[in-house]
């Protein structure tokens, strides 16, 4: 049954605002990050209003109340997941999640010399802690290029470049191109080689009701903010055999089992990871977010708002002086919607769209090996989300048209 | 702040539009009124940081009264450069010090003050007082 946007509309307050001199808010940012529904700011509202206390350690009624929340929290979003409590470890977000696995799984478990494989299509997140860990461990990086006539990685030099390898990063999908790579094979075939895989699902993840334990993948790192939940959490999937190998790389409260003054010993499991006072609220709203898209089919979800950015990619193509990127005439991929004008500066471009009350990304979207490959520097972006309408994509277009016709003389 | 005669005016010219839009429309237009940098003089060090758009500004004292020239690839950034430079050029350097970059909050495009890594007009204008600074302290 196809999605009634209506009805979801009137779930997130945020939607009915004005912008930009009393212009309707057409909300086009969704893949830097997603609207809340009011069940998610209801539900971290009433953690504060009601049950605010700290987790784990007391015995008075609220840190029972507030300890039950947080790790029904967990149990909610390991269930949605595909994955168990102790699989999923809360962090900060998918940043946070990749330097986890760089820090609390790489640095213990690779050696001088030991290759690691990323991708041209990664976000700067997970190429810069690969990037420090090199200087401190000595690992090798090796680097799969993108093939830009065909928007997808050269997966000929990835299997080349699997022997050895100990560990390979990949983004499930691109946040800039919109495009999904092809990650049961990726797995496969790193899995063939005897290599952990981690994949960055930032992007993915609220478009897909992933399944960790099918996945096959050892790691899995996910936003919650971009998938309806609030910002500051997010949480990283690994497998039981890797969460064993991990070593923690911060420390402090939450994370112990004893403390003397000459040694301490770890709390076992997911907590091992999560020093000091956890993200209580955010990790109760990011179940919240969980529950919200339970209700909904997520193949409807995905296939709306692709359909959306095939929509709005086809019908700017034809929009004098400007070049779309990434391929979107496949039913794989994201609401993103990359492009450049050839004379109007992507930043003149952002302006006067929000002038027009449209909110879109301009900037290098931190991937900038990525769009050095494309021979950018910046690109503009629109992404869409559950929420947007073909009205909304319509309009954008119109308007676009508008300001070229306007300034791209 | 006083404001120039000719800096009051595009206050004025601002002020009377509503629309967004039409201010942004506004701003670049001003672009080419910016006593320009031509790109042939753009390099590393006279580059504004933390700007989205590629934006240079040079600055010089003329009889002991401050100077600027500014160029950047994107029109709106350039039209707010070409304002600034009403703000700032033929004062002394120890006012230019002193202006507070309001007069852009004057004119109606708040937006364009919010500091944010991708909004290069306070890097500018942090980057035009520091200038004046130097060429005062080197006089």
């Amino acid at each position: 049954m196809p999605l009634d946007v209506d009805a979801i509309r009137s779930d997130f307050p945020i939607l009915s605002r004005k912008v930009s001199g009393g212009k309707d808010l057409v909300y086009l940012d969704n893949a830097a990050t997603t609207q809340k529904p009011q069940s998610v700011i209801d539900a971290m509202t009433s953690y504060y209003e009601q049950s605010n206390a700290n987790v784990h350690r007391a015995v008075h009624t609220l840190a029972a109340e507030a300890t039950e929340m947080y790790e029904n929290a967990r149990n909610t979003l390991a269930d949605w997941f595909g994955t168990t409590r102790d699989n999923l470890i809360f962090t900060s977000g998918t940043t946070e999640a990749i330097n986890l696995v760089a820090w609390g799984w790489a640095r213990s478990n690779l050696k001088s010399g030991d290759a690691v494989i990323i991708t041209e299509m990664e976000h700067h997140a997970d190429i810069v802690p690969w990037q420090l860990l090199a200087e401190e461990k000595g690992i090798e990086i090796r680097v799969i290029p993108i093939n830009t006539e065909k928007d997808i990685l050269d997966m000929d030099i990835f299997e080349a470049s699997l022997p050895g390898a100990k560990l390979v990063c990949v983004v499930h999908t691109s946040n800039v191109l919109g495009v999904a790579n092809p990650i049961p094979e990726i797995i496969n075939m790193a899995k063939d080689a005897g290599s952990k895989v981690l994949i960055d699902a930032a992007q993915a993840a609220p478009h897909h009701r992933l399944n960790f334990s099918n996945l096959g993948a050892d790691f899995v790192a996910i936003s919650g903010h971009k998938m309806c939940g609030p910002t500051g959490i997010g949480c990283l999937l690994a497998t039981s055999e890797c969460i064993e190998q991990m070593e923690p790389f911060m420390s402090g409260g939450d994370m112990i089992e004893t403390v003397t003054m000459e040694k301490s010993t770890f709390a076992s499991g997911p907590q091992k990871f999560e020093a000091g006072t956890p993200k209580i609220a955010e990790a109760i709203g990011f179940a919240a977010a969980a529950e919200y898209l339970s209700k909904l089919d997520m193949d409807e979800v995905h296939h709306h708002i692709r359909g959306l950015a095939k929509l709005t990619a086809e019908k700017i193509k034809s929009v004098q002086g400007i070049t779309v990127y990434g391929d979107h005439s496949v039913d794989e991929g994201s609401g993103v919607v990359s492009f450049l004008h050839d004379s109007i500066h992507a930043e003149d471009l952002a302006r006067f769209m929000d002038a027009g009350g449209f909110a879109m990304r301009t900037g290098h979207h931190c991937a900038q090996p990525l769009l050095d490959a494309y021979g950018v520097s910046s690109t503009n972006r629109v992404s869409f989300y559950l929420y947007n309408t073909e009205d909304e994509a319509n309009a954008f277009v119109d308007h676009l048209r508008y300001v070229v016709e306007k300034f791209g003389g | 702040m006083s404001w120039p005669e000719a800096l009051k005016s595009a206050i004025d010219e601002f002020s009377d539009v509503f629309d967004p839009m039409e201010r942004y429309e506004m701003l670049f237009e001003w672009a080419s009124e910016v006593n320009e940098l031509p790109v042939e003089e753009w390099s590393e060090a006279n580059r504004i940081h933390g700007c989205q758009s590629d934006a240079h500004v040079e600055c010089h004292l003329e009889n002991g009264l401050f100077y600027m020239r500014g160029g950047a690839d994107a029109q709106i950034v350039q039209g707010l450069m070409a304002i600034t430079c009403l703000a700032v050029n033929g004062r002394e350097p120890s006012e230019v010090i002193d202006i507070e970059p309001s007069f852009v909050d004057e004119m109606g495009i708040k937006a364009s003050l919010t500091p944010s890594r991708s909004n290069g007009f306070l890097n500018m204008f942090k980057r035009v007082q520091e200038e004046a600074k130097l060429l005062m302290e080197r006089e």
